[in-house]
């Protein structure tokens, strides 16, 4: 029974807790066309798909955690798993002190969950009657369920459309409306799946603040599943990084900037135009006017040598340097595969 | 159990169907077009002589009529949902609510239903006005009442299994409408099983779509003789159980497909 107050998990203790997690789809083997079609319905062959891979992890209370990878890098099935709808092939989970899937509706009480491709409201009903539906699953208070829901009209400005059926709702509208709904029950734990997908940048900015506020004043833990790499920078200082079903990097969102960001670009404003500019050390150039964008390894040659050699052979008459921003780190990841930033940097430590 | 969720469901659903005035007020006038039909079509058969043995057209008309009526609560099939879900992917979302999904379609449908019985009555009144209807005795229209009830369950139980289907196929639309066909036939909505000849009409009277429509259709006209209420009863007490029983084991294997193949 949610009691209202939030489970702060004691000592430090780990709200959130996966081993070894790991799930492999079987699925029977399809051959093409008609015939094969007919044949796979006698066909006894299946065929294993790995989407997740031995995830290892740990969250406390209270942290806001960017879960990110590529498609079909199996994040929705990890949070399926910690939701307790998917049972894993192996390993272990421990959510607020409950194993998801062998007590899924004990668990369903702790999460919230807000999928930005699909809306849990009721559809015909105006937004506030989905609201009373779920004060009656989790059987919320009813002066929490008051108290939840002005703090929640007010913060996400749900005044003008509270009375509105949700099919008439615009995106951002609906957006606001599914995310009152995950949490109304004050979950300890909420799950965002792309939660911010198809919204102007003004819905986008609304539902930042809402989710930095709740786990700000609340304490409330957030996993948060996206995309949009804005919404990482602005809210999380952790990341959660998984590829092919395996996690490559846990850790502070600057830490993987440093880690795999290695290329930087010195932008050079030159006296007078060049057609090219052409400096040792620099891996691609790209010239417009008198600005020339110089990329380079920093691990190969150092800012203050590079600018060294270009004003040596330059009139210059503005330097600076551009860091790289948490999309083009992961940009480059997702291309060029985890190990290959990393085996470069090792290499030069 | 908390039922306080399930009662809100009911309501919501009541509601949300309300909403549909336009749909409410076609379902009756469909009704009366069929009950004006129907007298039309068992006059002109009862003038050919081609009537069953032992009903008199005044039974026949009530029968007809009384089955259009129960039709617009058996009709309603609040586990349609399961299927739409399933197909949508929303399932997953549903099952992570701290509810028993099962439970929640039946209130689903129940909202519905209600809603359904609503309009029974204008849908009486104005089918009043084109035919007669029998009213039998109220200890009569009790027990037509609980076998009612007995065959709305059985309805429910044999479409929660229809859409259950859904789980392993995804595609259920043409199973959905040759079980429709079979039941509509079968169960007595459309003409009394006593017009199955001999060996053929005892099958069709054991089997479980009779327990729907034609149980309580046979008690309201009297067609069912005193001392075979209460085996008749029986045997829908039965069809429940069979299905319940049916019905919650297909629900764990679905659930079980789910966790296992991720929605």
């Amino acid at each position: 029974m949610s009691d209202g107050a939030h489970r702060r998990s004691p000592g430090g203790m780990p709200i959130i807790e996966t081993r070894d997690l790991r799930k492999v789809f079987r699925s029977v083997k399809r051959t093409p066309g008609a015939l094969g079609a007919l044949k796979t319905l006698f066909s006894r062959e299946t065929v294993e798909r790995v989407a997740v891979e031995g995830i290892t992890m740990s969250l406390e209370a209270g942290e806001l955690v960017g879960y990110i990878g590529p498609n079909g890098a199996g994040k929705s099935t990890t949070i399926k798993m910690l939701t307790g709808i998917l049972v894993p092939t192996s390993g272990s989970a421990v959510v607020a002190g409950i194993v998801p899937w062998a007590e899924r509706k004990r668990n369903a009480r702790n999460i919230g969950v807000v999928f930005g491709q699909r809306s849990q409201l009721y559809w015909d009903l105006p937004l506030v009657e989905s609201f009373e539906l779920l004060r009656a699953i989790y059987s919320i208070p009813q002066a929490r369920y008051r108290k939840n829901l002005a703090d929640f009209t007010a913060l996400l400005e749900m005044d003008d459309f509270l009375q509105t059926p949700v099919r008439q709702l615009s995106l951002g509208q609906r957006m606001r409306g599914d995310f009152a709904a995950a949490l109304l029950h004050d979950p300890p734990i909420v799950y965002l799946d792309e939660p911010t997908i198809g919204l102007d940048v003004v819905a986008k900015e609304a539902i930042r603040t809402f989710v930095a506020e709740l786990n700000r004043d609340r304490g409330t833990t957030f996993i948060l599943t996206t995309h949009d790499l804005a919404d990482v920078e602005r809210l999380c200082r952790r990341i959660v990084l998984i590829d092919e079903g395996k996690l490559v990097y846990d850790g502070p969102v600057e830490g993987l900037k440093e880690q795999y960001g290695t290329h930087r670009t010195l932008v050079v404003t030159l006296a007078e135009p060049h057609t090219g500019v052409d400096v040792v050390g620099v891996e691609s150039v790209e010239v417009e006017g008198v600005v020339a964008r110089l990329r380079f390894d920093r691990s190969a040659v150092s800012a203050e040598q590079l600018i060294r050699r270009v004003t040596e052979a330059y009139a210059v008459t503005d330097l600076s340097i551009e860091e790289p921003d948490l999309e083009s780190v992961i940009r480059r990841i997702y291309r060029d595969g985890y190990d290959a930033p990393r085996a470069a940097a090792e290499r030069v430590t | 159990m908390n039922v306080a969720p399930y009662v809100e469901f009911a309501k919501k659903a009541f509601a949300r169907e309300a909403t549909y005035r336009a749909e409410v007020v076609t379902n009756v006038g469909s009704l009366v077009v069929r009950v004006y039909l129907l007298r039309s079509l068992w006059t002109a058969l009862y003038a050919q002589n081609a009537a069953p043995p032992g009903i008199p057209m005044h039974a026949m008309i009530t029968y007809a009529t009384v089955a259009l009526l129960m039709s617009l609560v058996l009709e309603i099939d609040g586990t349609r949902a399961i299927r739409e879900r399933v197909r949508e992917g929303t399932i997953a979302t549903d099952l992570m609510k701290p509810i028993s999904l099962p439970l929640y379609f039946f209130s689903d449908g129940l909202g519905q239903t209600l809603l359904g019985a609503l309009l029974i009555v204008p849908s009486l009144l104005c089918a009043l006005l084109l035919v007669r209807v029998d009213v039998p005795s109220p200890g009569v229209l009790a027990l037509f009442a609980l076998s009612f009830a007995l065959g709305y369950a059985v309805n429910f139980f044999l479409n929660f299994l229809m859409n259950s289907v859904a789980f392993w196929t995804l595609e259920t639309f043409a199973l959905q409408l040759m079980v429709r066909w079979v039941s509509d036939l079968l169960s007595g909505q459309i003409i009394p099983l006593s017009f199955f000849p001999g060996a053929l009409g005892r099958i069709v009277n054991d089997l479980p779509f009779a327990a729907i429509y034609s149980t309580p259709l046979r008690i309201y006209i009297g067609q069912l003789p005193q001392s075979e209420i209460g085996p008749a009863l029986a045997a829908q007490a039965l069809w429940i159980a069979g299905f319940g029983a049916a019905a919650t084991v297909v629900w764990r294997l679905a659930q079980r497909r789910v966790v296992v193949q991720g929605g």
